[in-house]
């Protein structure tokens, strides 16, 4: 069948069928009917580290680099593949201004920029050898959300909630959480469903005022004329329906207004933070401004898995660890603006016993380099790293303590147990109960997947 | 492995690109008798893997990993590494092969002459052939044929036994002509007028009338916005503005306006300001120069750290939006590697980026044309001017009241370096030393001063567009490699500006001709070369395109992309039909439009007696059996509400309209303020509002507008319940409807019914069924009528029937 065809048909009763009562039927046909063995998180919450976080300064020590600090690393034998004009100039080792202890039972090192974080670390599996392959923020980032560095593709969220579905009728199986005050490069492409049908892109929501753009109508529409409203719209979209047999898309649009109202009741139920426990809410920091952005979302991320909702993705605002020059300066302000509330989340979800059936990675575009360039010493920082990233995985499925991977003396490149993120992907959907292989797309001429023609599961950081 | 691919083929194309002809018999007679004995079994017929090796072109070709063999090179050969196990599984699958086999293809393999183009699928032969004129296919039922387009549609429905389609009704027709041709719903008036027209060119008669509409412009002008990947700002983190990108906007509107015929306009854009070109555009010297804008439409990273890296992405920018746009080739794919599927070496993509090699970026001076209006330009330049110096005198001044103010209370004295921390006391909302009446007047008049700069740059004359760098300027124009991986690292070969080779069908330098001192004449040759009747691409890309605008999708679905990864057009005859056409009627737009909304085939209705067995043939419709649904864009679904309710500004060109968004979006920006612009200019076509990378406006947005970081071939029309939200309960949709209101009552008088009626009329071109009356009726119970009307406004809005067209 003709990709678009079964793109529009699925549309339809993808929304026809959005809850658990008709998942099934739903997804007749498709390729993805249901999990392909037995799931081990029912959701995932995504936080995303934009711009690329430091892993000698953050969770891979690197003891050399003190010894080494002020010294000239040698490139010459390193075939550069990005950026290659800032490695073409003098440069210069840099020590971590950091210092790292070693944390919970397993005596994970974390560095003092995530002292809370540092608390969970039973509970998180760290991978320290994950290589991406392209060094551009934009790119990379497309590659991170995607598997591929140019636009166009579906997301992570996308691919799973379109081989999950949603367990949530009244709200979107795939929300998107960014901070305002900087949005991911290319917005709304990063979270799009690509060539999936559109159902499954990811919806953004906002956390301050509205969590959605015009969720309900302008103050002056009564509840009576918003009614009246609705009765009248599909009395006279059936009508039309009725002799229009030939465009599946009009009942697909009559039920997206069926989901949106249905959404106006029940989203601001959802997404009530006021209604938490004070101490609750001061363990997110929504107390504090510095950490009221990241901490906000964090709670309205529990708020939604809890609901049901399949997969959860937060932004850093656009470039925030991207720190070239003024490494402290840098990843002290973010480190300060997410630690507490991470750990809050973990510690939350704990509590809760949702952390057994929810995952939770932690990530960014790339890792970051063990030196930078010697004009830049007054406040030095580090360049983007394509070679080694230190990322961890938390929660349904995860062997709490895990630690995978080891990086060269320096921390510049990943020399054991080396894994892409490709990898990283495919464990995502494996303990989400989904093979990255069997997951696909019929697009393009050829059965598309989000691991492309890669990708092993990280087995070691699983349970 | 990749890498070791890459040299090959840049040492392979140094030998030059003709089919060494000894490979083809090494094939036969030393390889294939071995495939034939181990591999073709599955390799063959059974195409296992996508993958046949019976021909040395099908080896060449390889299957679903790639090209099985690359002449000269057995190591980089797909086919030898399986038989030896470098790659798994072995080949052959499941039995062991002895050493020798594989030893004796490879050295077979290493014997060969190293080939320069990779071996070109047979399918994609006819894109790089001229299209000949076919002849028109005869059919059955004469009767139906009102154009050859319609003989060579009913030809093929009729080999599948199948029918087409009832002619519309007139009030569907009449809609989709609006809706195709201007982007907006005729008039009551329009309609009736028409539905009275019983002559047989009552249709032909409204298209004429439509075409030489100036609103026809807008609407095909924001097509080819969409192509070229138009944008009034930079993109990346800055997204600074681009103060006089709207002329681009405006020469695109006008052009399609004037019927610039295609050539000429692809001429323009290409090499608008190279030799005489620039002058010859309609006596008005600064078009051409507008029109190059095109070539600096991408996305531009303003604060990258490396000129070397940003220049490189604009070349490379420019050379693959001209290939996708003109050409209908992804050639960007080939900036790291040879195409993986079209015949478009790494070689061929830095050879069309050398026709590029002498442009460099350039605001240049370029007079006000007619159109634009030059009085009135330069006396709002003349304005703003004035205003910026009175602006920012009075800024200056508060500034200094400011200064000494925090120096007294701080007990400063002049001279001394700290008075200037005053910016930081009046930052400061806790700081003391000033009052938040003086706060809020420093930032008033500190965003005057800001927003005045901002509307001086927009009124100056100048393009935003290229330039030439070349002898005797300098010594030679800036040489082009090959870079490996597309890394500037990794300089390859030295290349010449020459034509993609598979449909030029050679590697030769392109000639330049002269077109003046200071010049190159590299971009003109490329010019002469895609705009030409000979290219096999242009005519027809360009007729899909249209095409495809009328029926919602093109005759080749993917309309950029031609190539193997393209899709097959459903009626090759007729593209090529429709080429010839386009050329004869001398690339004139609005005579194609003519023909195609004129064919009894576009005029089908959406219905059809036998859609439930029709659809289970051709689900997708491709054999045009009946017309298809439209789904208006975002911006055709704003401009009819707003026409509508009888406040659509007509107001045309000029700098662009901004928006209302929400204030926390407006927040999000570090580097901008977004200050909206009056009611009255709001309420302008949405072509006409100011194109932001990093903010669209919302209606857009969620209806699949133009993604404007890349080349937009075709708006998707996806139904998302965001959608649902900004329309059903968005602002537009409900300050519209009050106005629709009061102009019903204003055309209808007081009785509801005959209100009822003219709100049908105004908003779907048609009366309400009666049942459809009395359901709309109810909304008067309890309610004022202009109340009632503005939930019926809402309604209307938001049907199925406004925004599909039938």
């Amino acid at each position: 069948m003709n990709a678009d065809i079964l793109r529009r048909r699925f549309l339809y009763q993808s929304l026809t069928g959005a809850g658990s009562m008709a998942l099934s039927s739903m997804l007749e046909g498709a390729t993805a009917a249901k999990p392909h063995h037995e799931a081990k998180a029912k959701s995932c919450i995504f936080l995303t580290m934009l711009g690329g976080v430091s892993q000698m300064d953050t969770f891979d020590p690197k003891p050399a680099l003190d010894k080494f600090d002020n010294t000239v690393m040698d490139w010459s034998k390193e075939k550069l593949t990005d950026q290659v004009g800032l490695f073409a100039k003098p440069r210069l080792i840099l020590k971590s201004p950091y210092t790292f202890k070693k944390h919970g039972q397993c005596g994970r090192d974390v560095s003092d920029l995530f002292p809370h974080v540092a608390e969970c670390v039973d509970d998180l599996a760290f991978v320290r050898s994950v290589q991406g392959e392209n060094g551009n923020h934009p790119a990379a980032i497309f590659f991170m959300n995607t598997g591929h560095v140019l636009p166009g593709r579906p997301s992570v969220g996308a691919w799973t909630t379109f081989g999950l579905g949603t367990e949530n009728q009244n709200l979107p199986g795939f929300v998107v959480l960014p901070d305002f005050r900087s949005l991911p490069f290319s917005g709304s492409q990063q979270w799009g469903a690509g060539f999936l049908p559109a159902s499954f892109q990811g919806m953004m929501m906002r956390w301050k005022g509205e969590p959605i753009l015009d969720l309900r109508p302008p103050e002056a529409v009564t509840k009576t004329d918003a009614d009246d409203q609705l009765t009248l719209l599909r009395a006279l979209n059936a009508r039309h329906a009725k002799d229009n047999l030939t465009n599946p898309d009009l009942q697909a649009r009559i039920d997206a207004y069926e989901l949106a109202y249905r959404m106006q009741a029940t989203v601001p139920g959802v997404l009530d933070v006021d209604k938490e426990d004070p101490r609750l809410r001061e363990m997110y920091g929504l107390n504090d401004p510095v950490t009221e952005s990241f901490g906000k979302r964090c709670l309205m991320a529990r708020q939604l898995v809890e609901k049901g909702v399949r997969f959860v993705q937060l932004y850093t605002p656009a470039q925030s660890w991207d720190s070239h020059t003024d490494l402290i300066g840098g990843h002290t302000k973010n480190a300060r603006e997410t630690d507490r509330p991470i750990a809050a989340l973990l510690k939350d979800l704990k509590q809760r016993g949702l952390l057994d059936s929810t995952l939770v990675v932690w990530i960014g575009e790339f890792g970051r380099t063990p030196d930078n360039l010697a004009e830049q010493r007054e406040k030095p920082g580090r360049d983007h790293n394509t070679k080694a990233m230190t990322m961890w995985f938390a929660g349904g499925g995860v062997k709490g303590g895990a630690l995978v991977g080891t990086t060269d003396e320096l921390g510049w490149k990943a020399v054991e147990q080396i894994y892409s993120m490709r990898d990283v992907h495919a464990t995502i959907l494996h303990l989400m109960g989904l093979n990255h292989v069997k997951l696909t797309y019929y697009h393009g001429g050829r059965n598309m997947r989000l691991t492309d023609t890669a990708g092993v599961v990280i087995k070691e950081v699983l349970s | 492995m990749k890498l070791l691919r890459y040299l090959t083929a840049a040492t392979a194309l140094l030998a030059g690109s003709a089919r060494a002809a000894g490979n083809e018999t090494i094939f036969r007679e030393k390889i294939a008798p071995l495939l034939s004995k181990h591999c073709v079994s599955c390799h063959g017929a059974k195409g296992q893997s996508e993958l046949s090796l019976t021909t040395f072109n099908e080896a060449l070709h390889g299957g679903k990993r790639g090209p099985a063999l690359v002449p000269g090179n057995s190591k980089s050969s797909l086919l030898v590494a399986y038989m030896r196990g470098d790659q798994s599984p072995r080949m052959p699958l499941g039995s062991t092969l002895d050493d020798a086999v594989w030893k004796e293809i490879a050295s077979a393999v290493d014997s060969m002459k190293a080939e320069a183009v990779a071996a070109r699928n047979p399918r994609l032969d006819w894109i790089f052939q001229k299209p000949a004129t076919p002849a028109v296919p005869e059919v059955k039922r004469q009767d139906w044929v009102k154009n050859p387009i319609d003989a060579f549609v009913l030809a093929k429905l009729e080999t599948k036994n199948m029918a087409p389609a009832a002619r519309a009704g007139k009030r569907a027709l009449l809609r989709r002509v609006y809706f195709n041709l201007i982007g907006l719903p005729p008039s009551p008036a329009e309609v009736e007028e028409f539905e009275a027209d019983a002559s047989a060119d009552a249709l032909e008669k409204v298209i004429d009338k439509l075409l030489g509409d100036e609103r026809y412009g807008e609407r095909w002008g924001r097509h080819w916005l969409d192509l070229v990947r138009f944008a009034e700002s930079d993109g990346f983190a800055i997204d600074g503005e681009r103060p006089t990108a709207w002329r681009y906007r405006d020469y695109v509107i006008r052009a399609f306006n004037k019927d610039k015929p295609y050539d000429e306009f692809i001429k323009e854009q290409l090499a608008g300001d190279e030799g005489m070109r620039g002058r010859r555009a309609a006596g008005e010297p600064s078009e051409g120069l507008l029109a190059v804008g095109f070539l600096r439409m991408g996305p531009w990273e303003a604060d990258a750290n490396f000129d070397n890296q940003l220049r490189l992405d604009f070349l490379n920018e420019a050379a693959g939006t001209t290939s996708q746009v003109f050409l209908g080739l992804t050639a960007g794919c080939a900036r790291c590697h040879d195409h993986k599927y079209d015949p478009i070496s790494q070689r061929d993509f830095y050879r069309l980026q050398a026709f590029f090699a002498a442009t460099r970026i350039d605001d240049r001076p370029a007079a006000w044309v007619k159109a634009e209006d030059p009085v009135t330009m330069r006396r709002r330049m003349r304005q703003y001017e004035d205003e910026l110096d009175e602006a920012g005198a009075k800024f200056k001044e508060l500034e200094q009241t400011l200064r000494w103010k925090y120096a007294a209370a701080n007990a400063l004295k002049e001279g001394d370096k700290q008075i200037d921390e005053f910016q930081k006391a009046l930052n400061d909302k806790k700081n003391a030393t000033y009052t938040a009446e003086e706060r809020s007047h420093y930032e008033a008049l500190r965003d005057r001063t800001r927003q005045v700069t901002e509307l001086l740059a927009r009124h100056q004359p100048k393009a935003y567009a290229v330039a030439e760098v070349a002898p005797p300027d300098i010594l030679e124009v800036a040489p082009t490699f090959v870079l490996g991986g597309g890394q500037l690292s990794a300089k390859g070969e030295q290349v010449e500006p020459g034509f993609l080779s598979a449909i030029a069908g050679k590697e030769e330098p392109a000639k330049l001709p002269f077109v003046g001192r200071y010049r190159s004449g590299r971009r003109t040759a490329l010019a002469d070369w895609i705009a030409s009747p000979s290219n096999p691409l242009t005519a027809r890309v360009m007729v899909n395109r249209i095409w495809q605008h009328h029926f919602g999708e093109g005759i080749v679905r993917t309309p950029s992309d031609f190539g193997l990864n393209g899709d097959r057009p459903s009626h090759p005859e007729l593209l090529d039909w429709l080429a010839a056409q386009f050329v004869e009627k001398k690339w004139s737009l609005k005579a194609m439009h003519k023909l195609l909304l004129l064919s009894n085939t576009w005029q089908q209705a959406t219905a059809h007696s036998e859609a439930a067995r029709y659809s289970e043939a051709d689900p997708d419709n491709r054999l045009l059996w009946r017309m298809n649904w439209l789904r208006l864009e975002g911006e055709s679904i704003r401009d009819s509400i707003l026409s509508v309710s009888g406040r659509l500004q007509p107001a045309r060109g000029g700098p662009g309209v901004f928006f209302e968004i929400s204030p926390d979006l407006a927040q999000g920006f570090s580097f901008f303020k977004w200050w909206p612009s009056e009611e009255k200019e709001r309420l302008r076509r949405s072509v006409y509002h100011f194109q932001r990378r990093s903010v669209m406006n919302p209606m857009m947005e969620v209806f699949d507008g133009a993604n404007m970081s890349e080349s937009c071939a075709r708006r998707g029309a996806t139904t998302v319940p965001p959608q649902a939200f900004t329309l059903w309960n968005g602002e537009l949709t409900h300050t519209e409807a009050k106005h629709f209101a009061r102009r019903v009552i204003e055309l209808a008088g007081p009785d509801p019914d005959r209100q009822v009626d003219r709100a049908f009329q105004l908003a779907l071109s048609r009366a309400p069924e009666v049942a459809e009356r009395t359901q709309a009726r109810n909304l008067y119970a309890g309610r004022q009528p202009e109340d009632a009307l503005a939930r019926l406004g809402v309604v209307l809005f938001n049907l199925n029937e406004f925004v599909y067209l039938e």
